[in-house]
């Protein structure tokens, strides 16, 4: 959080770089997450469904509660500290306008309510998988659009 | 520090309190709050084919948390500078039942497996210490939060 005290991050010679670094990193993370769930988890309504709830024609097993709740639980520390980490480093070069607050606003709700309509997927009712599927995709697209900006922020303006 | 981020602390508090809630149910769902049940999942239980955890096997599952502890304290407990409470005994006080709770709720199922079996009321005894003090923490962090005078 040092970052939050300098004056001119354009001008540090090493925050600057820091800060691209952690940035361009955390572009690779959110995009390979996509790759990743779309492996594993599944992003589309169809496969997450075959994920937590199995298919007798298909042979498919449902994911286990114990498993479930380790990867939710994972998701939510992993979630918790990328947009946390992003969304101080964008108000920052963004100098807190109107704008900016709205969009860190925005994916940070998107993602809270991306992880809690999981369990309600998985506990309640299948009908939350359109919920989490497209507050998934609305957080990965603001988080990109903070990242992307950032740096254009920290290299450009 | 900036009004603006007030934001990002607030939700990070809603992260905070959904990741405990997400580990008390995985503590529900695989070691469970009944002793003689937490119990058998470390040292096995034959009537339900529970083998006896290993030394190893604990390390396997600790390592993650090791790191997921520690960056997680931190974070939240760094907050604690940004309120009126900083300079307080009991915050001290709170700051080292929060990290000596952790160390345990961690390391004592190698206790339980290699000491004594005692050592199960240790190991939920800090877990409940740990989940109780952190929103503790969160509400001392929303209680001052307001009333900062942000530049």
């Amino acid at each position: 959080m040092k970052f939050t005290l300098i004056k001119d991050l354009k001008q540090d010679s090493v925050m600057k770089p820091i800060l691209s670094g952690l940035l361009f990193f955390i572009i690779l993370y959110l995009v390979s997450d996509i790759f990743v769930k779309d492996l594993g988890f599944g992003i589309s309504v169809h496969t997450i469904k075959l994920t937590l709830f199995g298919s007798e024609e298909e042979f498919l097993d449902p994911i286990t509660q114990a498993s479930f709740l380790e990867f939710w639980h994972v998701e939510i520390f992993f979630i918790m500290m990328i947009v946390f980490t992003l969304s101080t480093i964008f108000i920052r070069v963004s100098n807190a306008s109107k704008s900016a607050i709205v969009i860190v606003n925005l994916m940070m709700i998107s993602s809270i309510i991306s992880l809690i309509s999981l369990p309600f997927a998985y506990f309640f009712s299948s009908e939350f998988i359109n919920i989490y599927v497209a507050t998934f995709f609305i957080w990965h697209i603001l988080a990109l659009f903070c990242a992307f900006y950032s740096l254009k922020r920290l290299h450009y303006a | 520090m900036h009004r603006a981020y007030k934001i990002s602390i607030l939700y990070f508090s809603l992260f905070t309190l959904l990741l405990l809630m997400s580990g008390i149910m995985i503590f529900e769902a695989k070691i469970g709050f009944d002793v003689q049940r937490a119990l058998g999942y470390y040292i096995g239980n034959k009537e339900l084919f529970v083998a006896a955890k290993t030394n190893g096997g604990i390390l396997k599952l600790v390592l993650p948390h090791i790191f997921g502890f520690a960056l997680l304290s931190m974070v939240v407990l760094h907050f604690l500078i940004f309120t009126k409470f900083r300079n307080r005994v009991f915050v001290k006080v709170l700051l080292y039942t929060i990290l000596v709770s952790q160390f345990f709720e961690i390391f004592s199922p190698f206790l339980i497996i290699n000491i004594s079996e005692i050592f199960i009321y240790l190991k939920i005894s800090s877990f409940f210490i740990y989940i109780s003090l952190i929103p503790i923490v969160l509400y001392l962090l929303f209680d001052s939060i307001a009333q900062i005078k942000f530049r």
